[in-house]
């Protein structure tokens, strides 16, 4: 019969931890793509919403640089049709997002912000254009306005010097003759 | 005849015109005129791209398809979101008195920066998946939207009066607040009622 010899209490004490050790590594293990999984989903889903604010932020942005080159009196119409590419795309990554799709939304949101930013960098140089040549042309037409109302009121006094002079001469015209009879 | 008088005053008022007219396209572009009521629109119309052949009974499965459209009338360019919302009968609607939205979560969005005086308008492809009744209870699962799968599991109770199980798919209409610096919603919205059947 095997006699089984235990030497001190310290021996069973390393026993089970050192096999606790290895159930737990062995856990560990298999365990850890998991949570490594679920961390970096979380990390993507962190990451995708802080870029989808980022994108957002973009997007008014550019519609902010888009209205200000319109209240000037740009012609916006293609600013408009790239800044709509924009929305179109910050709301598929809203979407994707929504949907758990973080790398796509991750996606859609580069290419959003990508698109935006180059709109609002030409809108603002479309208003500087626009500002510049508005100027000259509201200069042109006031100085065209002024011209225009110099030689109105001048004309008017030499027309009413004429005016003046035919309503005389009507008016002797019917000046009643007296005759002898 | 006339007095020398009134001629005078005549010839000054018809010189008076004579400037004004010259300077009117001047003092047009630094005075800005006040336009109508601004305000923005939003419609759904029906596959034809009509104001009829809605979809009502829906199937399990089908696919269907409306559009939906935005029209701006502000006097400027405007930047919008629709909100697409599912409700079954008990529950919210927008709120028009108060100007609140729907409190339910929005399933779909589009966005679309819109000039003044333009539309905006997008096809809506929907079908109802995994939708089941179980005596007066009827329950979607998922809606496909523009070919993305949402879940929704919103059952609806048999409305005995109307006879059927029915859905309201609608649009909220939001937009860019410039002084807020965020969405508000734009007391806007449009929506369908749906038949559902298995």
């Amino acid at each position: 019969m095997r006699e089984c010899v235990i030497n001190g209490s310290d021996d069973v004490g390393m026993m089970s931890v050192s096999r606790l050790f290895f159930v737990f590594f062995v856990l560990l293990v298999f365990a850890s793509p998991i949570f490594v999984s679920v961390g970096l989903a979380e990390i993507d889903k962190n990451a995708a919403a802080s870029a989808i604010d980022g994108a957002e932020a973009s997007v008014v942005s550019a519609y902010e640089a888009v209205l200000g080159a319109e209240e000037v009196g740009a012609n916006v119409s293609g600013l408009l049709v790239r800044l709509n590419d924009a929305a179109e795309l910050l709301a598929e990554a809203n979407i994707a997002y929504g949907l758990g799709q973080f790398d796509e939304a991750a996606g859609f949101v580069g290419v959003c912000s990508e698109v935006s930013g180059a709109v609002k960098s030409d809108a603002f140089e479309l208003r500087v254009e626009t500002q510049g040549s508005r100027v000259w042309e509201l200069w042109l037409a006031l100085i065209v306005s002024l011209v225009g109302v110099v030689v109105v009121v001048f004309a008017g006094f030499l027309g009413w010097g004429y005016v003046k002079k035919r309503y005389v001469e009507r008016a002797l015209e019917m000046k009643p003759e007296v005759s002898e009879g | 005849m006339m007095r020398i008088d009134d001629v005078k005053v005549l010839y000054g008022l018809a010189c008076f015109s004579l400037c004004l007219i010259i300077v009117s396209p001047t003092i047009a572009t630094f005075v800005s005129f006040p336009s109508g009521e601004p305000f923005s629109e939003i419609w759904v119309l029906g596959s034809g791209h009509m104001l009829e052949g809605y979809p009502f009974d829906v199937e399990n499965g089908a696919k269907e398809q409306v559009f939906v459209g935005v029209g701006n009338h502000l006097g400027r360019s405007a930047y919008y979101v629709v909100y697409v919302k599912l409700r079954n009968q008990t529950q919210a609607l927008p709120n028009s008195t108060i100007s609140e939205p729907s409190p339910l979560a929005p399933l779909y969005e589009f966005r679309a920066v819109v000039a003044d005086g333009e539309t905006w308008e997008e096809p809506f492809a929907f079908s109802f998946l995994e939708a089941s009744h179980f005596g007066d209870l009827f329950a979607v699962k998922k809606i496909s939207i523009n070919d993305q799968v949402f879940t929704v599991e919103y059952p609806c109770v048999w409305d005995s009066e109307n006879n059927g199980f029915f859905y309201q798919l609608f649009f909220e209409l939001w937009i860019y607040d410039d002084d807020s610096s965020s969405f508000r919603y734009h007391n806007r919205f449009a929506g369908i009622w749906l038949n559902m059947t298995v």
